[in-house]
């Protein structure tokens, strides 16, 4: 089949990322133009003056600014981290939720939102999510020898009890408004997403993501399972347990700001393979490009969809990503 | 043959267990330097375990291996990986891989993470598909690949590695008897060219045609070694697969061919 050059591709992500950033802040109840966009940014950068009132160049740049990059920046980081993991596992429905780390941030969040204590959730839910991990190590370390699917059972038992604790603390306590904030949350939102929230997302993204995107031709590797990986002189072990690592830790910070935003991380590497290839030298940066572009727009489509009301914008990936998925496995059934 | 203590494959007192069973038990062998050999054995003999060990892909529990030398088990990773290939058995990916990236994955160990594939490399990555006549199939998809031809890239993608030692595991595993002929003919041209080669046979009459030595496997210990025609007896063979076996010379080749009865 005829594929992509990854080089173009790329280039071509690049541009459309940047455009689309810079359209998805034009979008919403005030009408603020494109290049009112880019003059305001550059008054905040210290170029020229902006030409907006303050009050529409807050809203550019206090409010629909940064919630756009917070969602580029969690788009790339579940994508890379969902193309990563499938590589490590060798599970092509791998995704970065998969060893318990979304239901644990799901719990952490949920209790300091009962507590009162909100301003504490992003921490919250980054440590829920790495204590679940932890405890998804422990336990398939405890079943003998870690395996891939030895851990992906054991993240699955933890998923389940940990989102059954999330349950029941719902069930029991919430009511009123912190239900609604709670079920955004649940299911993925990135109305609240500030200067903060892009702080974190890009650092894990530069400090922690870009590393692991020059990782691709150690992952191509293990294409053919540990042992030829061996053989082509890798450390298996180092190799397998560092890249989760990092794909937990990047995920745990995307889903502190932003909560559990599904299919991302599942379905948009495997649309990057389908167009370039399987290498991952290509597949992860790709991945993670084409992340945030498609996180942009989804995001853009839930706040502006049934406007003035705003939807989780995970129900708009799910939206998006279930079809999408679906038609990923009728091809794979005909090509195998 | 040359035959000095520091040439060719040399293991020493190799053990190795795995959940808590003796899979090779103190095993001494030697590959000499520029030979085809063969390591044969019934199932669970431990053949695949020792060629792992051998070519230092999983560590014995205990043992040495040396080759011409170098100490296989104690160098780094990456340079053990440009002197010592490993073929495994039966490989398989579920990735859309190119025939072409299969033997790029060879070119790894002598490879930085994120460096352009160098003109030299591409070079080697041609002249290995070129060697196993797989030239034509580089955009060719590994996974609609016959086994046979699989097994060829598989084989290319040991030789990008540009090894002096090449262990495989059962290589005319599931092949036809043609794409059998055709890997054995394959290893008997490498040869020629330097390499020293040990394969995994299950099948005796092609390990005595092509293989000048024979490393006889039984529950993890050696039970016999040496030069083809004295190792391989028809006394050995019922002593260790349990079988009634006639040595027969094929017309042709004038080579040793084995017919099989019960016990």
């Amino acid at each position: 089949m005829a594929k992509v050059s990854p080089l173009t591709f790329g280039a071509a992500l690049a541009i459309a990322l940047l455009v689309s950033i810079t359209i998805a802040v034009t979008i919403g109840p005030a009408d603020i133009r494109f290049d009112e966009v880019w003059r305001s940014i550059g008054s905040h950068l210290g170029i020229g003056v902006s030409p907006l009132t303050e009050l529409r160049d807050g809203i550019v740049w206090q409010l629909r600014l940064p919630r756009v990059l917070t969602a580029a920046a969690v788009g790339a980081g579940l994508a890379l981290s969902g193309a990563v993991m499938q590589a490590i596992t060798r599970n092509p429905l791998a995704d970065p939720y998969l060893l318990g780390l979304s239901s644990g941030a799901a719990l952490g969040a949920v209790s300091v939102i009962l507590l009162g204590a909100a301003v504490l959730l992003p921490f919250a839910a980054f440590v829920g999510a790495l204590l679940a991990l932890t405890l998804t190590l422990l336990l398939a370390g405890s079943l003998g020898a870690i395996t891939p699917s030895r851990t992906v059972l054991a993240g699955i038992a933890v998923s389940a009890l940990a989102s059954a604790i999330t349950s029941f603390v719902i069930f029991w306590s919430v009511t009123g408004d912190s239900y609604r904030e709670v079920l955004s949350w649940l299911l993925g939102s990135l109305s609240g997403a500030r200067w903060p929230a892009v702080g974190i997302t890009m650092v894990a993204i530069i400090v922690i993501g870009i590393p692991v995107m020059l990782t691709g031709r150690l992952l191509d590797s293990f294409a053919f399972g540990d042992v030829q990986a061996a053989s082509l002189g890798v450390n298996v072990s180092a190799t397998r347990w560092g890249l989760l690592a990092a794909s937990a830790l990047v995920t745990g910070a995307m889903v502190s700001v932003s909560g559990s935003i599904g299919f991302v991380g599942l379905i948009l590497p495997h649309a990057v393979r389908l167009l370039v290839g399987p290498g991952h030298r290509a597949l992860l940066p790709l991945s993670a490009l084409l992340g945030a572009v498609f996180l942009v727009w989804a995001d853009t489509l839930a706040r502006t969809l049934f406007d003035p009301r705003e939807i989780p914008v995970g129900i708009v990936t799910a939206m998006i990503g279930a079809p999408i998925f679906a038609f990923l496995l009728t091809r794979r059934k005909s090509s195998t | 043959m040359s035959h000095d203590s520091n040439s060719g494959l040399v293991g020493e007192r190799i053990t190795i267990t795995a959940d808590g069973s003796l899979l090779i038990d103190n095993v001494d062998c030697t590959v000499a330097q520029g030979s085809l050999s063969a390591l044969v054995g019934p199932n669970g003999a431990g053949k695949s375990t020792l060629l792992r060990a051998l070519t230092a892909v999983q560590a014995p529990a205990s043992g040495s291996v040396h080759f011409d030398g170098n100490n296989l088990l104690g160098m780094p990773r990456r340079q053990r990986a440009r002197l010592a290939a490993f073929v495994e058995q039966d490989s398989t990916t579920d990735s859309s891989l190119s025939v072409d990236m299969v033997v790029q994955l060879g070119r790894l160990p002598h490879q930085s993470l994120w460096e352009a594939d160098s003109a030299e490399s591409t070079a080697i990555v041609s002249a290995s598909l070129a060697t196993v006549e797989m030239t034509a199939f580089r955009d060719r998809e590994f996974q609609s690949l016959s086994g046979g031809e699989k097994q060829r890239v598989m084989l290319a993608r040991a030789l990008a590695q540009q090894p002096q030692l090449l262990a495989l595991d059962e290589p005319t595993n599931h092949l036809d008897i043609a794409a059998q002929l055709a890997v054995l003919e394959l290893l008997a041209h490498l040869r020629t060219t330097g390499v020293t080669i040990l394969a995994a046979l299950h099948d005796l009459s092609l390990a005595a045609s092509y293989c000048d030595h024979i490393i006889v496997l039984s529950h993890g210990r050696v039970v016999a070694a040496g030069a083809t025609e004295t190792v391989l007896t028809e006394a050995l063979i019922a002593e260790v697969y349990g079988v009634r076996a006639s040595i027969l010379t094929n017309p042709v080749t004038g080579k040793p061919v084995i017919g099989f009865s019960p016990a």
